[in-house]
């Protein structure tokens, strides 16, 4: 049997699970966004629509709003996450920290957390009237925190919470790519003459491009589909300051039921995940003229 | 190295990155997307939407043969 033949021989199971699990239910969801089909309508059966849904979603302000804010929430927590999830890698993996592998374990601990868990923990920690954080706020700064009722309170609470979960895992992708990076060119960089900023910028990023590729492209797909902590933490509030697209999305799949209109706004989403990380990997891999 | 080809199929065109005929293809499906939901949104009182699809799928041939 030919080398290509055994190759995708192996790659067969693989590929038919992805099949099922991911290309079927797409396909389905595609259908389906052309459909007017609501289970608690009085036609309860699937409607031809055309293009009626994505024709409403583009006038959908709270839609649109709500995939606003996922996306200013998908960048701030990406961008924090990178450059904590750096900073914390160097650290732990410098010779003279004390306790190095005693901090790594409490540091990876959050990764292994359930996020309904994770949100269930922040409401507790956060709650007005209840909650230590906006009990010792008040005490020693005199802030009135509040995230049930102050829309800024609510959304830095649902940031803060999420570098608190995944920034360890950027953290251990970071030290995972640090780790197995050459010594030799950063050697010849440092004999060169070249200043801590210059090795950083010129030798370790295009070295760990791959690593920050893929740790970016997790985190960002993630940040795009938070569902669960914000259920927990915020329900979405106060108002819509913490609707984000995922949970847009449930509300109007589940509890209302409208399954084509869902399927659209999924759709949309899809597409808006695929072209921000296709743009991130073009502009991270794909110049005219650069490294490929 | 046995089972690696050379990547003979990409190459530069007018767009300001290198790409082999599935970018290509998949740009023009982006921006096929892109223009008929703008459209929708902006020029569909205006204009039918057939007229954006007719023009998308003469920009996607244009970005397949010459991108």
């Amino acid at each position: 049997m030919r080398q290509s033949n055994i190759g995708w021989l192996f790659l067969t199971p693989a590929t038919l699970i992805l099949f099922v699990v991911g290309f079927v239910p797409f396909i389905y969801i595609l259908y389906v966004g052309f459909f007017d089909w609501n289970t608690n309508a009085v036609d309860p059966t699937l409607r031809w629509a055309g293009l009626q849904n994505y024709r409403s979603l583009v006038f959908d302000t709270t839609f649109l709003n709500s995939l606003a804010r996922t996306l200013v929430f998908a960048f701030f927590v990406v961008v924090s996450e990178l450059l904590l999830g750096y900073v914390l890698a160097r650290a732990l993996m410098a010779d003279r920290l004390w306790g190095r592998q005693f901090f790594r374990t409490i540091h990876t601990l959050p990764i292994v957390v359930a996020p309904i868990a994770v949100g269930a923990t922040w409401r507790l920690l956060c709650v007005p009237g209840f909650g230590i954080v906006p009990y010792y706020l008040k005490l020693w700064f005199g802030i009135d925190y509040n995230i049930s009722t102050n829309a800024y309170h609510a959304f830095a609470t649902a940031i803060i919470m999420d570098l608190w979960h995944w920034t360890p895992f950027v953290t251990l992708s970071l030290m995972a790519g640090l780790t197995a990076l050459p010594k030799e060119p950063l050697e010849q960089a440092q004999i060169d003459g070249g200043n801590k900023l210059q090795i950083f910028w010129y030798v370790i990023v295009p070295m760990l491009k791959p690593v920050l590729l893929t740790t970016v492209f997790i985190r960002l797909m993630d940040a795009l589909r938070s569902v669960d902590e914000i259920w927990m933490l915020t329900k979405g509030g106060p108002a819509e300051a913490t609707r984000f697209i995922g949970l847009h999305i449930w509300i109007n799949v589940f509890p209302k039921t409208d399954y084509g209109y869902g399927a659209a706004m999924s759709l949309l989403t899809l597409y808006v995940t695929i072209v921000l990380s296709w743009l991130l990997f073009v502009a991270m891999t794909g110049r005219k003229g650069g490294a490929q | 190295m046995a089972g690696v080809q050379p990547q003979k199929t990409q190459r530069d065109g007018f767009l300001p990155i290198r790409t082999n005929g599935f970018d290509r293809g998949f740009i023009s499906v982006v921006i096929l997307i892109l223009v008929h939901l703008l459209w929708m949104r902006f020029l569909e009182g205006v204009l039918p939407l057939w007229v954006a699809t007719v023009l998308c799928l003469a920009l996607a041939v244009f970005i397949i043969r010459k991108g």
